[in-house]
């Protein structure tokens, strides 16, 4: 196999775009209608990740140790969606007629003989991982709400009770699928660490115009039923460390670091934690007073919540009608705004480097991914070892 | 070996029926054992007939020929070559698939709009809450001045003609009743005016949540109970 000239086939054909994946996902379900339930109803993301994945496979094709464990994940992955040994010649078919069709001349039986060998192993890489995952665990778990909170019009906490116990680390995620939208996968974090009854909660906040998270904000009730995929993952607490923590959470960011959170808590002697809660305004804090009670009781945990899009409250005199609520009406009247006792005004990376510096701190971070970037600048800034910050990398998200 | 007038066959055209039966053998010699004239005859029949099926069906297959390809002429429906089929079915499905595409994205984009305009919608009703509630306050505490104000000057001032000996020092007593009546004139005009201004704010706001109510079930015909999930 000659890979340059692989690379030089596939970047020629790749250079035409959409219409190869669109020409692909055709052929193979012309030559295979029974395929095409198989996938949604709109394709548009689907060809993305096709391409995508296709592209970082050509591009390690002559770098084994890194695109095994790639494919190998792909393969495990690809268990969920009901694929079988049997789907795969399948889809090299229409692979190869895809190229062929899109390389014109170009098409050589030396060119043929390269992306025949490529997918044989490929394939044999997939098919190997997957089939050794079934040994251990399910294509996928049954799941059914067993309870469902809205924390705010657009945010909701669900807890589910999988129909067998599904291992996992704190700070991980599972793809879930809702049966009124079937074949979507949306990838959500365990918001808890392993609990005897196996119970999962997930915090889901509602993505406008987003097929699955309005119906799971809006329309998910207990009894209700998901499916999970394997939990997938490296924002994992290093257990190895002793170090005192940081945790960074930008809105429902909060739901692996509270997992992690967790899990530090089971431990013999807990490290000092920061833990660091961010939203845009107030109630957009939606699990504040929970963890507001953890911090009470637990003498090595602090906690930071903040405010980017608030005005500060100008507490220095009249009447505003905010400070009035929170005064109580102008007098004690015993309705103390615990809610409101050290609430931080500002960016949150900006809050975290105010605090700072945090030396010899390992720092973990999850949220909107201009949020996560900003933070590990600021950590970086603020004295914490870029080798100690782990952040959620949305690359396990691509289906 | 002559052969007289003999199945002569020009250039171009073909033996035809006609001509077989036109045949005419020379007679044998005399002497010489010649064939038999009616099995001659006979064969010559039987092969005009062949002749006459197969010019027939050849007339047939013509005329089949020439349909077909006015048909492929006219449009592109008629027989093709597997493969261009396969490209062709390829091409309808891209299409179709752009299309449903097409499709979702505006379904997603419309929501998509909904939403933010729901949500500038919900920003505007909070800040207009705040704000009519600091006016109600204001208004509750300015009215209440005022009346305090007025309870104060309508009081009967205190009689300078009284006894002045023993009254010296019931004079702060009097300033203080003074200072509760304006006080007290004061809370109940603000609690009052407070009331109403809520009353009606709550009024007004709870005919809102009906209304909201009763649109959301109208949009939403068949939304809540979806298709089981098996068992």
């Amino acid at each position: 196999m000659d890979a340059q000239r692989l690379k030089d086939n596939f970047a020629a054909v790749a250079g035409q775009g959409d219409a190869v994946a669109l020409f692909f996902y055709s052929d193979l379900f012309v030559r295979n209608p029974h395929l095409r339930d198989m996938f949604p109803i709109g394709m548009t993301g689907q060809r993305d990740k096709l391409l995508r994945a296709l592209g970082q496979i050509v591009s390690q094709v002559d770098d084994l140790p890194a695109l095994v464990p790639f494919l190998r994940q792909l393969g495990r992955d690809h268990r969920r969606f009901g694929i079988v040994a049997e789907h795969y010649p399948n889809v090299g078919a229409s692979l190869l007629a895809t190229l062929r069709h899109f390389s014109g001349p170009a098409w050589t039986d030396d060119v043929e003989s390269d992306w025949n060998a490529a997918y044989s192993l490929v394939a044999k890489v997939m098919l190997e991982a997957a089939d050794q995952d079934a040994l251990s665990s399910p294509a996928w778990w049954n799941g059914q709400v067993v309870a469902a909170e809205r924390r705010r019009f657009d945010i909701a906490v669900l807890r589910v009770q999988p129909d067998r116990p599904l291992p996992y680390a704190p700070g991980q995620s599972v793809a879930l699928e809702v049966p009124s939208r079937l074949r979507h996968w949306r990838y959500y974090s365990m918001a808890n660490a392993p609990r005897p009854d196996h119970t999962i909660d997930f915090h889901v906040r509602l993505v406008d115009g987003g097929p699955v998270s309005p119906v799971l904000v809006r329309a998910t009730q207990p009894g209700d039923r998901v499916r999970m995929g394997a939990p997938v993952g490296t924002l994992t607490l290093d257990e190895s460390s002793n170090r005192d923590v940081l945790l960074v959470a930008g809105s429902t960011g909060l739901a692996p670091l509270k997992a992690i959170l967790e899990q530090i808590a089971g431990r013999p002697v807990p490290p000092r934690v920061h833990l660091f809660f961010g939203a845009r305004d107030r109630d957009g804090l939606y699990d504040l007073e929970h963890l507001s009670k953890l911090a009470a009781e637990l003498p090595w945990l602090t906690v930071v919540p903040a405010v980017s899009d608030e005005p500060v409250q100008d507490d220095s005199g009249g009447h505003g009608f905010s400070a009035l609520l929170r005064s109580g009406g102008g007098r004690g009247t015993g309705h103390e705004g615990p809610a409101d006792e050290g609430i931080e005004h500002g960016d949150l990376p900006d809050v975290v480097a105010r605090r700072g510096p945090w030396p010899g701190h390992d720092a973990y971070v999850c949220g909107p991914a201009a949020m996560a970037e900003a933070a590990v600048e600021r950590l970086a800034a603020s004295g914490v070892a870029r080798d100690r910050i782990r952040l959620e990398t949305f690359a396990d998200a691509q289906r | 070996m002559n052969s007289p007038n003999l199945p002569v066959v020009p250039d171009g055209s073909r033996l035809t029926p006609g001509e077989l039966q036109s045949v005419v053998f020379a007679r044998a010699a005399l002497g010489r054992r010649g064939y038999d004239e009616d099995q001659v005859r006979d064969f010559l029949q039987y092969v005009e007939r062949e002749l006459v099926q197969i010019l027939n069906q050849k007339a047939a297959a013509d005329e089949e020929v020439n349909r077909l390809r006015a048909q492929a002429g006219r449009g592109a429906g008629g027989v093709m070559a597997p493969e261009d089929a396969h490209f062709q079915a390829v091409r309808i499905l891209s299409q179709a698939q752009q299309t449903a595409d097409l499709y979702v994205a505006d379904a997603e984009r419309y929501t998509r709009e909904l939403a933010h305009e729901a949500r500038l919608h919900r920003e505007a009703i909070l800040s207009d809450a705040k704000g009519r509630a600091e006016h109600m306050l204001e208004d509750a505490h300015r009215k209440a001045a005022e009346v305090a104000d007025a309870a104060v000057r309508a009081a009967p001032p205190p009689v300078p003609a009284a006894p002045p000996a023993p009254g010296a020092p019931d004079e702060p007593g009097d300033e203080r009743r003074r200072e509760l009546e304006r006080e007290i004139a004061y809370l109940r005009t603000y609690s009052e005016v407070y009331r109403t201004h809520l009353r009606s704010y709550l009024e007004a706001l709870l005919r809102n949540v009906d209304e909201w109510e009763g649109s959301e079930r109208e949009s939403v015909p068949g939304e809540s109970p979806g298709p089981p999930l098996r068992g």
